[in-house]
């Protein structure tokens, strides 16, 4: 059982990874791209149906860990407090970026809030890759599994390389995905951007898997299920499509490969930590794993089932509405 | 009490009193924009097109500023209260969860639908995309509700050897009797403030001569929604609440009523200051024997006091009672206003009416206050327990985040609250300024 409950808050970390890194990628790459007002006004228009939705995967996933595995919630939140705080005022401030924007025509209301969203979006990248990079490399618990550390501790080389991995993989994902919904000049430089940042892209894919391959030498997982190495080779398999597609002008096909890409990475990382959900440092077994932070009672089948269902739920209606959206557009098209 | 436990006290009720501004408004708005939606649809009236069109501008400044101060929300039950979330997770992290899943997504997706599909979607899924909003906010405010309600009374769990609360059923929890009248109560109260917004706005287009068909419609459902959802508030919702509280928690009855000595036939306290040091109530008004009759239905029943409790068991009886006074007084208020401006509207003479107009403008903050005041009455009358009678605040609180990190960012929140606050009244006094436009054309290039 909470196998399936750590697939499922990883299924879900990794769709929000795949979801709004793409809308994040775009505040990070769109200075790039837009060269003016009114350019920078189509790129908003891109994400602007999207991108809370998005953003719900975080808070659904961050509730669903809260409910399956209360005490990994606990340690985490409290012990990487002020980091998280940071967390907390970029988000809302890209939030609040992105929604006011339009509500005036002055250029330099929208020029401040565009900047804004740009440099918010790109420090948060940062922070999650950071996140991210510190899960794998464990950080020193106490016996209650608090977090003792420091913010130097966290800001290791390896922390910052994977941040620095995560806005360039991200920012390529936002530029295929602005591809796919812009024309004209837009669409077609951000096509362009994708060519010329992959090469880019493909050495820090590289270096980060060497670097984690290091810092991280806990791979048993791949060799007691060797199916799991299907994961990180799909995820191979949709950065190689990312550069074939863009190269043929296939944006739709070049952002599915992309969103593989970025799921798979996610995923490759949850392989490698199961079954911790917070690894200790130095020793990784000082840290939590499903057993010590689930709750021992009915609380993980009757939480999963009820996230699963309500997902399947979200899953329909979201296709019905993108479904509608989509024919209505070509109709008026047409 | 460290002072630590203090400090997250502070943040958790500054960061919650301010978010629940925007989603007073979300709630309450929602019907009436999912009203004119519907009507619009129907009549293809010019008149609700521009009501869903000004309504749902507001609407949208609103429901930015709730998202994201919404967001701190959730994650602090991990970052100030992790004992708690540690043992009490597997109960109230269900129904938080759930919100995400069942409510968030659902208002996500439509709210985009709503702010960006008016010319690319069918007319029909515009329509019903309203409707989904208004199910995803109320929806999303029945989980925290219920969340709330465990904590003020809990059920459906049992408790591990090692002192770890299990959950025992779901359906208990969502099911909580508790958490039922609380809800009818919290949507009376979002209701009630968002009448008051459309009667207050169109009185102001009114007494600035503007607009005048549109301003009498927004006057006219105003006052009739705030006129039967204030009397609502009071019966039966609140009555029932008070019946929870009466039966579940005594001495917040008690800090409520400001009773120190138990009595038979126990009086109401109007007005008085309750002195904590002394055990009395200074220079009341009393109407006698109201209290045990409001209480147990019987003018002679015994009403507890707080002297009948130990000292440590009271929650903070001040704030706790003036809280309290406030919101019943102003939802007496809200009675009388509301009921004034019905008889004048009958009378057909409201709209020339001035002065009912000047104070109907000048009601609208007041229901937000009657609100907060209300979730005041609820949280700080639940203290010292953070679960009630499982788990005290004081145990509660982050060992490893100093008061003094606590404190900095409290302070970081407030500045950036501020400024929230001033760009949202900013824009919303901007959209009430502007009044009912015509719809079509500024929509797309507005967006």
């Amino acid at each position: 059982m909470s196998t399936i409950a750590f697939s499922l808050i990883a299924v879900m970390i990794a769709a929000y990874a795949m979801l709004d890194g793409y809308d994040l990628g775009v505040g990070a790459i769109m200075p790039f791209i837009a060269r003016d007002e009114r350019e920078r006004g189509a790129v908003m228009a891109a994400i602007g149906p999207f991108w809370n939705g998005n953003e719900v995967w975080l808070v659904a996933a961050g509730g669903t860990l809260f409910a399956l595995f209360p005490r990994a919630y606990a340690s985490a939140f409290s012990g990487f407090y002020l980091p998280f705080m940071v967390v907390l005022w970029l988000l809302m401030f890209r939030g609040i970026s992105i929604e006011l924007r339009n509500h005036k025509t002055n250029p330099l209301w929208r020029a401040f809030f565009d900047a804004s969203f740009s440099v918010s979006s790109a420090l948060l990248i940062v922070l999650f890759g950071i996140a991210v990079a510190n899960l794998l490399r464990g950080v020193p618990l106490d016996e209650h599994a608090y977090f003792r550390g420091t913010f130097a501790f966290l800001l290791n080389p390896y922390a910052l390389g994977i941040g620095l991995f995560a806005l360039i993989v991200l920012s390529l994902h936002g530029a295929i995905f602005l591809a796919t919904r812009t024309e004209d000049a837009v669409g077609e430089r951000a096509l362009r951007v994708a060519r010329t940042w992959w090469p880019i892209a493909a050495l820090a894919y590289g270096a980060a898997t060497i670097a984690t391959v290091i810092i991280h030498p806990l791979w048993s997982n791949f060799t007691a299920a060797p199916v799991l190495i299907a994961i990180p080779l799909v995820t191979f398999a949709g950065f190689a499509g990312t550069r074939i597609f863009t190269g043929f002008g296939r944006p739709h096909a070049a952002f599915a490969a992309s969103s593989v890409f970025i799921g798979g990475l996610l995923l490759s990382a949850a392989v490698t930590l199961f079954p911790y959900l917070l690894t200790g440092y130095p020793d990784p077994a000082t840290g939590l794993t499903v057993g010590s932070a689930a709750p021992p009672s009915s609380a993980l089948a009757v939480g999963s089932t009820v996230a699963i269902v309500g997902l399947a739920i979200v899953a329909v209606y979201t296709w019905v509405a993108r479904r509608n959206m989509r024919s209505a557009r070509s109709r008026a098209s047409a | 009490m460290t002072s630590a436990v203090i400090a997250d006290r502070i943040q958790f009720a500054f960061t919650i009193m301010f978010h629940y501004l925007f989603p007073i408004v979300t709630m309450g708005l929602a019907p009436f924009l999912a009203t004119y939606a519907v009507l619009a649809a129907r009549t293809r009236e010019q008149r609700y097109e521009r009501a869903l069109h000004m309504w749902g501008r507001i609407f949208a400044i609103n429901f930015a500023v709730g998202v994201v101060t919404g967001i701190p929300m959730e994650f602090q039950f991990g970052t100030n209260w992790a004992p708690f979330s540690a043992r009490a997770g597997a109960v109230i992290g269900q129904p938080l969860a759930m919100e995400g899943i069942y409510a968030f997504f659902l208002e996500s997706v439509f709210v985009g639908i709503f702010l960006y599909g008016r010319s690319a979607v069918p007319r029909f899924l515009y329509t019903l995309s309203i409707v989904m909003i208004w199910l995803g906010s109320w929806l999303s405010g029945f989980f925290i509700v219920a969340t709330d309600a465990w904590m003020q009374h809990p059920v459906g769990y049992t408790i591990a050897a090692d002192g770890v609360i299990r959950l025992q059923s779901l359906a208990a929890v969502l099911l909580n009797a508790f958490a039922w009248w609380q809800f009818a109560h919290v949507l009376t109260g979002a209701v009630i403030a968002a009448a008051f917004i459309l009667a207050g706005t169109g009185a102001f287009l009114l007494l600035s001569g503007r607009a005048e068909n549109d301003a009498r419609m927004y006057v006219r459902h105003g006052v009739i929604v705030a006129c039967i959802f204030s009397v609502l508030a009071i019966f039966p919702t609140g009555d029932r609440n008070g019946a929870d509280v009466t039966h579940d928690q005594p001495i917040k009855l008690a800090a409520m009523e400001g009773l120190f000595r138990s009595e038979y036939g126990a009086p109401l306290a109007i007005i008085g200051m309750p002195d904590t040091s002394r055990r009395t109530l200074i220079d009341p008004i009393l109407v006698p024997k109201t209290l045990s009759f409001l209480a147990y239905g019987n003018f002679e029943a015994n009403v507890k006091g707080l002297d009948d409790y130990p000292r440590d068991l009271w929650p903070p009886v001040e704030l706790t009672y003036y809280a309290y006074h406030v919101m019943v007084g102003l939802g007496t208020i809200f009675v009388a206003v509301a009921a004034l401006a019905a008889v004048l509207l009958w009378r057909r003479r409201l709209y020339e009416s001035r002065w009912m107009l000047w104070i109907l403008m000048l009601s609208m903050p007041f229901p937000f206050i009657a609100n907060e005041a209300g979730w005041m009455v609820t949280e700080i009358g639940r203290q010292p327990w953070i679960v009630y009678g499982l788990m005290k605040t004081a145990d509660a609180a982050s060992p490893n985040v100093a008061a003094g990190e606590t404190i900095f960012t409290t302070i970081g929140f407030a500045g950036m609250y501020f400024l929230l606050g001033v760009l949202w009244l900013f824009l919303v006094l901007r959209e009430i300024a502007e009044g009912p436009g015509a719809p079509a054309p500024a929509e797309e290039s507005a967006r």
